[in-house]
């Protein structure tokens, strides 16, 4: 078995609003990354993904706060260790992070070079400028970006540009895990591809070993994750192989999000995850229960009943009540959610 | 590059035309001030003449001296090819110095209270703002409300205060003046210490007012940029939090050197009322005395000089602008 590079059990993060509101936007989150891997997250808008994201990093800053659970990375229990070190030794050398937006992550009056000098000086002490510069250039120069991008200020790039430059600068360090939020979705298709290349040749070059991304769009996650997460509400509801969770769903939110996209035509061609009629519950209310229960097409009386825990067959795991033989026929029988 | 030259091409014609028209009103509003200044002086100098005839001729011999009894268009013209050499004419009120000299005078007493003090406020507002916005907390409790407080009250208002509690109550600064009143302006040791005495509170109030506008506009813009994306990505990068406050001083700041630049620009004319209420020998108290004696050369002279120094701060703010912050340079170039 693979090593394994990052382990998040039962973790727990809270939003606490000025009306001291709790909003639970991770809820009791649990999975593992091994070494040469990538996981797929997958969600509608609102689902989580990014504070899942910003909770495996450590970024812990009102209104968002730590509630339970464990981060393991390489070994170390991120949660339990002060700020400083978690600076120092984890952020941008273990585990990176390409944000949402990245047309607004780069400070706009900083050179591209002298935000890696920064980050290097940070991580690599006596580390020389002239040598910063040769390993920027070198690492621009794999990557099939021009080197003169280096000396530009961010607004000076188009949007493609700013957010390969910004993966260059995140994977600068080579850390083990990347963490790539939503890195395509502001961009055109053709951009989008450029993106999705560069990312699996920083793990094919050996620059990361292991990389998780989230996205709405599955035809995205199909071409690059092995293993997918799909996201409800909070929580995890199915996890597998990219494969079976895409052409042979068991959770019935899955099944809504694959079925509205693979039936039509052969193949997963351009449609988003946004299909499903109605709205996920608010998070700020205690949940009984699935939380689906309100969209959910096979619903019955006992799905509001008790908590619903994650149910394993074989490599699979799914939080639903019913067995996956009775969700497989009931999906056969022609009473697939509605496709609209 | 050639976008540039036109923009500032654009940018130059509309600074000469502004001057002009600037220089047109410089020259009218004060002479539409009711009253007429000559019969003060020829007042003042004729006090115990008895003779009406002589009088007259002395109040016409002034009123051709000052060009008074010609239309108000040929007195523009007089007045702007004397501007181009180098004279603004001579001082109604305090005859027979030349506006130049008195301007030349008083302006060195203005700068050197101004340009240290505006300076001094603007670096310590803004350093205090950006860390009110960082620490937030205590810090930020107490700074603002008082940063608050001090701005709301009017300059006059806090030099008073000063006076009163320094000089009065306290007795420890001289109230008024720029020296001790029995000394005459000259290089010596114990001049310059009485300059420093007289220094301390116009100094401070101008100072500490200038500090409280400035930290509450740099508290703004430093709370806007901690929000902003690049802080949390940097944070992410694992950069030190003081390596980042140096990032968001730097964005937050930059729009801040308009407000500089403007008051640098209007230092000429700005303390025109911590002047007044210290009696300090400035272009302010110049101004003020001349309003008061419709002394016209001498006012038009001081605006002027004011207007002048507005349009080159903000002349300068457009070109250092494009230079140093990129977010402009490229507005600039579109
Ligand atoms: N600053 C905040 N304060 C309070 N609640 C927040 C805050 N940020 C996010 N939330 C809530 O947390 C939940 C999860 O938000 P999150 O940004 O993680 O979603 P997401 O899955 O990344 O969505 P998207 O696809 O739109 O990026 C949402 O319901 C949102 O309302
Ligand atoms: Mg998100």
């Amino acid at each position: 078995m693979a090593e394994k590079l990052l382990e998040v059990k039962n973790l727990k993060s809270v939003y606490k609003t000025r009306f001291n509101e709790k909003i639970t936007a991770v809820d009791d989150v649990s999975f593992d990354l091994e070494d040469g891997k990538c996981l797929g997250i997958a969600g509608e808008s609102g689902c989580g993904k990014s504070t899942l994201a910003m909770s495996v990093m450590g970024y812990y800053y009102p209104p968002l706060f730590y509630e339970s659970g464990i981060v393991n990375i390489s070994g170390i229990d991120i949660t339990k260790i002060p700020y400083n070190q978690l600076r120092k030794e984890i952020l941008g050398k273990e585990i990176a992070y390409i944000p949402q937006a990245a047309m607004n992550a780069l400070n706009p009056t900083q050179r591209i070079i002298n935000l890696i000098e920064d980050v290097m000086e940070e991580h690599i002490s006596g580390i020389t400028k002239k040598e910063i510069r040769k390993i920027a250039e070198d690492r621009f120069e794999t990557l099939n970006l021009p080197k003169d991008v280096l000396q530009r200020y961010p607004i000076e790039l188009s949007g493609g540009m700013k957010q390969r430059t910004v993966i260059a600068i995140s994977t600068i360090l080579n850390p083990k895990i990347l963490i790539a939020d939503e890195p395509t979705s502001a961009l055109d298709v053709t951009s989008q591809k450029i993106v999705i290349k560069l990312l699996k040749d920083l793990i094919k070059r050996g620059f990361i070993k292991a990389m998780v991304f989230i996205t709405h769009e599955l035809p995205l996650l199909y071409n690059i994750a092995d293993d997918i997460m799909v996201m409800y509400a909070g929580e995890i509801v199915e996890s597998g192989e990219a494969e079976e969770v895409i052409f042979d769903p068991i959770h019935p939110y899955s099944n809504g999000l694959m079925n509205s996209i693979i039936v039509p035509e052969k193949g997963i061609k351009g449609k988003k995850l946004t299909v499903i009629p109605g709205a996920p519950p608010n998070l700020k209310y205690k949940l009984e229960g699935c939380r689906f229960f309100d969209r959910c097409l096979f619903a019955k009386d006992e799905c509001k009943i008790s908590e619903i825990n994650m149910k394993y067959v074989n490599n699979r795991s799914y939080r639903c009540v019913l067995q996956v033989d009775e969700l497989k026929e009931m999906y056969e029988d022609g009473k697939k959610p509605a496709t609209t | 590059m050639k976008s540039y030259r036109k923009y500032m091409t654009s940018k130059i014609v509309w600074y000469v035309l502004t001057f002009v028209v600037a220089l047109f009103l410089n020259f009218l509003l004060p002479r539409l001030i009711p009253g007429n200044p000559v019969s003060t002086i020829v007042s003042k100098i004729t006090s115990g003449m008895a003779d009406t005839n002589s009088i007259k001729r002395v109040y016409e011999t002034f009123e051709k001296e000052f060009g008074l009894n010609k239309p108000i268009w040929e007195q523009f013209l007089i007045y702007v090819s004397n501007l181009l050499h180098g004279n603004m004419g001579t001082s109604f009120g305090q005859y027979p110095r030349k506006v130049t000299d008195i301007l030349a005078s008083s302006i060195v007493w203005t700068i050197g209270l101004q340009l240290p003090a505006i300076i001094v406020s603007w670096i310590l507002g803004n350093v205090l703002g950006v860390l009110a916005a960082y620490i937030k907390k205590g810090f930020d409790k107490v700074l603002f409300p008082v940063f608050l407080f001090i701005s709301c009250i009017p300059s006059f208002g806090f030099a008073i205060v000063l006076v009163w509690l320094f000089a009065v109550a306290l007795k420890i600064a001289p109230a008024s003046g720029g020296y001790a009143f029995d000394m005459i302006p000259s290089p010596t040791l114990s001049f310059f210490l009485s300059v420093l005495q007289h220094y301390q509170l116009p100094f401070w109030s101008i100072v500490l007012v200038g500090i409280g506008g400035q930290s509450l506009g740099m508290r703004e813009m430093s709370i806007y940029e901690l929000n902003a994306d690049y802080v949390k990505y940097c944070r992410l990068l694992g950069l030190k939090d003081s390596k980042i406050v140096r990032y968001v001083f730097k964005n937050a700041v930059l729009p801040q050197i308009t407000g500089l630049a403007l008051s640098l620009g209007t230092m000429v004319g700005g303390a025109l009322i911590t002047e007044i209420v210290f009696s300090y020998p400035g272009l302010g108290s110049v101004l003020f005395n001349a309003i008061a004696a419709q002394d016209f050369p001498l006012i038009s002279g001081c605006t002027l000089l004011i207007t002048t120094g507005v349009l080159i701060a903000n002349f300068v703010i457009d070109i250092v602008y494009g230079l140093i912050d990129p977010r402009i340079k490229v507005a600039q170039q579109e």
